[in-house]
């Protein structure tokens, strides 16, 4: 749990409201945590299947009593179809949900609890938020506004950024407020905002469009990793030297090792931890085992990666 | 020319002052597309209750003048007249609206709907916003009985014989109240039997006092039908005859403008006597179509029979475009791999009956079409050589006599008579010694029959064989050293010599078991 | 009679088709109009930027080209070209300790082979299993696009940091100027363009597409025709993937996505008829170019909101189109 920071291990102590019933005469009973998180179509999502897997396999290891059983979905009708099956299959315990879209999985995760199923969901929270039990999430407009805090001072509050954003979604919408928010109240000019779709590919072709636009860019932010390595390359194709800075976010392991060998160019990196969804499921486990309350809001906070931290952040083996 | 001096004078009845107002009229109607005139100064009258026949040779304008009359193109010149009144139709839908329709050469249905679902395509019945499925399916029976079609509402469209599709077309145009109904050439598809019925519609439409316009390459029909008959040549009107003063060669000699010589080429001397092709046990389709025959150099061998009598499906299948087995010997050699290039390569070659599905690619050019199926002619080191390629394409228009304002023309903008010469000189480019004609003249003009015919007989001339299939039976009769008779996917009848008569392949091809000559394959 | 007029019209050259230029024209006008909105369009930089990055939808649409002359439709191109990619980045990574830099080449061999197996199950499917071409490469799309997530477990497969040097030159070379990418997606043009205009094959292929029937009633195999198309799409996709791999050193289940939409645009804009029959190879390579000049342009001018971008090329695309339409 070492990757829980500590203000978050303070709101989970502080959001704790209620004892969990009867825990005690339960306790040799086979308990059952249901995980459905989405198919690894990308980076991200692909760091999430890992730990949901690495939770499942140390969870199971550690406690024999606990069953997870982790279900991949690709879209979200999927998803509501994968709820309706592992609810018919057996009697859930605990779910923990990484909803596609809260819209839509609002109504099925309620008829989920209906049953008398714990409810923990990750990411980004239902549209009715008296659903969920315990909601773990990390906070996407820190991601943007720690960014642009430290690009700001590391600039002199002086110069011109670009930014690449990703797929049009909250995540995305809440990223990049963050950022102009704070870079609002500084004399950086934000040049250019426009969507590359958290892919590498597309990255490279925008990055090398805002090379031939502006003659004079300070720094680049890319809200994803996926995307920043895109921008690296078409940076180190231009031989274009007044570029400072380009950072990313959301901690891919590629990204932190650079951090971690003080990279000139990307010194820091800002989580958005797809091992979000492993300490979710911990916390539920924990209330099963440990009889440790774990009800409310929990916000991971998005703390910059530094080269002194950055080995809280890196998992070599996971594919993110 | 001096027939047409011998003639009655024409146009002569429009002025008969005791005639009611005809249907349809047309005043110094024209049709130029820019600069080119293709139909001038036509003056042309429909009464109820006649059969009009319009013959001429393709190009002369019929179609033109149809289109004009139905809708679907508009004049440049001169007006129409209906029962007196002056008319305009902004589109074929107008001109159906005032009762006249144009049952199409071509086939245009939807070959996955059902007969009824064609019928009343674009004008459904509906019982409170639903189809009405029913009614639509009774209305069909009725009128595919009145016009002696043997399918059935529901069948899928694509699954009939071609001749049932005509029927349905027919049938189409039929199902409302008619004044004015124009036939484009109806029978070309169409088998003996199904042509006896289809004229007894035509005469049925004139007892109920329609206008029935009538076009057709057969003049035999256009004889034995029409009340009066319009020449067009060179898309203008030569005149009105009535038909009882006109023979077969007189109309024939008004639409080219010349004396005719023979039709049919004098037959040959007696082919040699060992074949050049021999097909023993070819059983096709699993057994629906079986034959075995023999053909000798110098001969035409004639194919008769129905459609659906399993003609075309034997020789498709000696091709190995359709499952099939037997023992072939070639020359003196057995044939064992059978496939449309292997047969070419041993000497045979087939030339289908339907020009414009399987015969051409209408989209490309002169020169790929006529190379495509003997590319290694043109063929140089490494690539195709151009070059020969356009010198092929100059010879083979000059030999059959393909008529084409620019040979960069694409193979769909030539006329049927032309297409049927590019086809030919195609099969023809490997110098075949078997050449396989299925349905030489199907739609096709009579200046452009005649050299087909003469270029048929050079062929056999020269000591090669040729086998004909043909639903034309005055054709069949006229080249055919031998014919061979088919029905219900069987062989017949051999006639030869003197045997090779009309009513002879008439009586193998529907005798005994009456209806038997149906196939279902 | 006949026969002298008609020597004549052979003789005739070959009329001047507006239509064929169709492609050309629409190039000109974008890049016409990109000149106009931003002074750093021309500027030598953004010019390679942007040729260099049409050629893996150029090269892959060339194959294309074949696919939809010949009558048939490739769906799976996007996800094969991941796929591939990522065969050829674990191939070379498990060669390199033993091989060093020669790892690329064989690495590369391996990736054509792949490619061709590849194209040859489109086209088995399609000629033997006799299924709609729409239908069976929809289903090997999913295919190649699971296997390259389940191979990078969502993730990504990156180049071995020993090859990624020696790699760089073949996306980011050039030879007297011009990029290494240009260079090879002119070869496969012009191959392309001897294949289908000057052989057998090419004639085939087109008789294919134009009347599956008559080709057949003619002595064309449709079948092989058909078969070998797809597997000329694969070597393609496999070419394509050779000059991508260095570009960013890595495969990941994103790699090629939607592409295929992207080729069949090129393809049809560049004058290629979707049913089949028409080929023009050159104009799927003016096509190529055209998408990629629109999307750079979108980001050049600062006309366009970020939000209507994807509706603005849209626009400009079915324009293309009608502008086409409209010349004949």
């Amino acid at each position: 749990m070492t990757f829980i920071n500590r203000r978050a291990l303070g709101l989970l102590a502080a959001g704790s409201i209620a004892a969990l019933m009867a825990s005690t005469a339960m306790a040799q009973e086979k308990r059952v945590i249901a995980v459905s998180i989405p198919a690894a179509t990308h980076g991200w999502t692909g760091g999430v299947v890992y730990h949901a897997e690495q939770a499942e396999k140390e969870i199971e290891a550690a406690f024999p009593n606990i069953d997870v059983i982790v279900k991949t979905s690709p879209s979200a009708t999927a998803q509501v179809s994968a709820l309706e099956d592992l609810a018919a299959a057996q009697t859930l315990d605990a779910l923990v949900i990484l909803p596609f879209t809260s819209e839509e999985l609002t109504g099925p995760v309620e008829q989920v609890k209906a049953n008398g199923t714990f409810i923990a969901v990750v990411d980004r929270g239902l549209t009715d938020p008296s659903i969920q039990d315990l909601y773990v999430a990390g906070d996407n407009i820190a991601v943007g506004a720690n960014t642009a805090k430290w690009m700001a001072e590391q600039l002199g509050n002086e110069g011109k950024v670009v930014v690449l954003r990703g797929i049009p979604t909250v995540i995305d919408d809440e990223r990049i407020q963050g950022f102009t928010d704070v870079m609002k109240d500084t004399n950086i000019e934000i040049l250019d905002i426009q969507y590359a779709n958290w892919n590498q590919d597309e990255a490279f072709t925008l990055m090398q469009d805002y090379l031939a636009k502006y003659p004079q860019i300070d720094a680049v932010w890319a809200n994803d990793d996926d995307m920043l390595l895109g921008v690296l390359e078409a940076v180190k194709q231009s031989g274009r030297s007044e570029i400072k800075y380009a950072l990313g976010g959301n901690g891919m392991k590629d990204v932190v090792k650079m951090v971690m060998d003080e990279n000139p160019m990307t010194p820091i990196s800002t989580p958005y931890p797809p091992s979000m969804i492993k300490t979710a499921i911990y916390m539920v486990a924990g209330q099963f085992t440990g009889q440790a309350p774990m009800r409310g809001s929990f916000k991971l906070d998005a703390p910059l990666i530094t080269p002194e931290n950055a080995d809280q952040f890196y998992f070599p083996d996971s594919p993110f | 020319m001096t027939m047409a001096q011998t003639l009655p004078i024409p146009g002569s009845a429009a002025a008969l002052p005791t005639a009611a107002a005809p249907a349809l009229r047309t005043v110094a109607l024209g049709k130029a597309y820019g600069p080119i005139t293709v139909l001038s100064e036509v003056g042309l009258d429909v009464r109820a209750g006649e059969i009009h026949a319009i013959i001429g040779e393709n190009g002369a304008g019929k179609s033109t003048l149809m289109k004009l009359l139905s809708g679907h193109v508009q004049p440049s010149a001169g007006h129409l007249e209906m029962a007196g009144h002056r008319v305009g139709f902004a589109d074929a839908a107008a001109a159906e609206a005032a009762g006249v329709v144009l049952v199409h050469q071509e086939i245009l249905l939807a070959g996955d709907l059902s007969v009824a679902q064609n019928l009343f395509l674009g004008r459904e019945l509906t019982r409170r916003w639903v189809v009405d499925d029913r009614e639509m399916n009774r209305r069909s029976a009725r009128i595919l009985s009145a016009i002696g079609a043997h399918c059935h509402p529901s069948d899928r469209v694509g699954s009939l014989p071609l001749a049932q599709r005509q029927l349905v077309q027919i049938a189409r145009a039929l199902l409302e109240q008619r004044k004015v109904v124009i036939f484009d050439e109806p029978t070309a598809v169409l088998a003996n039997d199904e042509v006896a019925a289809l004229l007894a519609v035509v005469r049925g439409l004139r007892e109920q006092g329609v206008a029935v316009l009538y076009i057709s390459h057969r003049l035999d029909e256009v004889e034995a039908l029409a009340d009066r008959i319009t020449v067009l040549r060179d898309g203008r009107m030569i005149g009105t005859w009535p038909a009882a003063g006109l023979s077969q060669r007189d109309m024939a000699e008004l639409m080219v403008g010349r004396k005719l010589d023979m039709l049919y080429p004098p037959k040959r001397p007696a082919p040699s006597a060992v074949p050049v092709l021999q097909v023993s046990n070819l059983v096709v389709d699993h057994g629906a179509v079986e034959g075995s025959f023999a053909v000798h150099p110098g001969e035409v061998l004639g194919i008769g029979g129905m459609i659906g009598s399993g003609r075309t499906e034997l020789f498709e299948g000696l091709l190995g475009l359709r499952p099939a087995q037997g023992r072939y010997i070639l020359n003196g050699k057995e044939v064992a791999h059978r496939s449309v290039s292997a047969w070419q390569t041993a000497g045979l070659v087939y030339l289908t009956e339907d020009r414009k599905g399987k015969g051409l690619l209408l989209d490309e050019p002169l020169a790929p079409n006529l190379t495509l199926q003997a590319m290694d002619i043109v063929h140089g080191r490494l690539t195709l050589d151009r070059r020969k390629e356009s010198t092929a394409l100059e010879q083979a228009v000059a030999t059959y006599d393909i008529r084409v304002r620019s040979v960069h023309l694409d193979a769909g903008q030539l006329s049927g008579g032309n297409q049927q010469k590019l086809l030919l000189a195609k099969v023809m480019m490997t110098d075949p010694s078997v050449v396989i004609i299925d349905e030489p003249t199907r739609g096709i003009d009579i200046g452009n029959k005649s050299q087909i015919y003469d270029f048929i007989n050079q062929l056999v001339r020269a000591g090669k064989a040729c086998i004909v299939i043909s639903s034309e039976l005055p054709e069949l009769v006229g080249l055919s050293d031998r014919v061979l008779v088919m029905r219900a996917g069987r062989i017949v009848a051999e006639l030869s010599g003197d045997q090779v008569t009309e009513q002879n392949v008439v009586y193998a091809a529907t005798s005994g078991s009456a209806q038997a000559g149906r196939k279902t394959a | 009679m006949t026969t002298s007029v008609l020597t004549e019209a052979a003789a005739a050259p070959r009329r001047f088709r507006w239509a064929d230029m169709g492609p050309f024209l629409a190039l000109a006008i974008v890049i016409l109009a990109g000149v106009m909105l931003n002074s750093s369009f021309l500027s030598g930089t953004n010019i390679a930027n942007v040729v260099t990055r049409s050629a893996f939808i150029a090269i892959i649409a060339v194959g294309a080209t074949f696919v939809i002359s010949s009558g048939g439709l490739d769906l799976s191109v996007g996800s094969m070209m991941a796929f591939v990619t990522g065969i050829m980045i674990l191939t070379m990574n498990r060669l390199e300790p033993s091989m060093g830099a020669n790892a690329i080449l064989v690495g590369a061999g391996v990736g054509l082979v792949v490619g061709a197996l590849c194209g040859l199950l489109n086209g088995l499917i399609v000629t033997v299993g006799k299924i709609e071409p729409f239908i069976a490469t929809l289903g090997t799309m999913g295919i190649f696009r699971a296997l390259i997530t389940w191979m990078s477990d969502g993730g990504s497969i990156p180049i071995d940091r020993a090859l990624r040097e020696p790699y760089r030159p073949v996306y980011f070379g050039n030879v007297l100027g011009i990029p290494f990418p240009v260079i090879l997606t002119l070869i496969v043009v012009l191959i392309g363009a001897f294949i289908l205009y000057r052989t057998k094959y090419g004639r085939r292929c087109m008789a294919a597409g134009s009347n599956a029937e008559v080709a057949r009633f003619s002595g064309v195999s449709v079948a092989r025709v058909r078969t070998t198309a797809f597997v000329i799409q694969g070597i393609c996709v496999a070419v394509a993937a050779i000059c991508y791999i260095p570009r960013l050193g890595a495969a990941t289940p994103t790699t090629g996505q939607l592409w295929e939409l992207q080729v069949i645009t090129a393809v049809v804009i560049g004058g290629t008829a979707l049913r089949g029959g028409k080929a023009r190879v050159w104009g799927t390579v003016a096509g190529a170019l055209i998408l990629e000049v629109i999307a750079n342009l979108m980001v050049l001018s600062n006309m366009v909101s970020e939000y209507l971008v994807a509706a603005v090329q849209g626009v400009i695309i079915i324009l293309a189109m009608l502008a086409h339409r409209f010349i004949k």
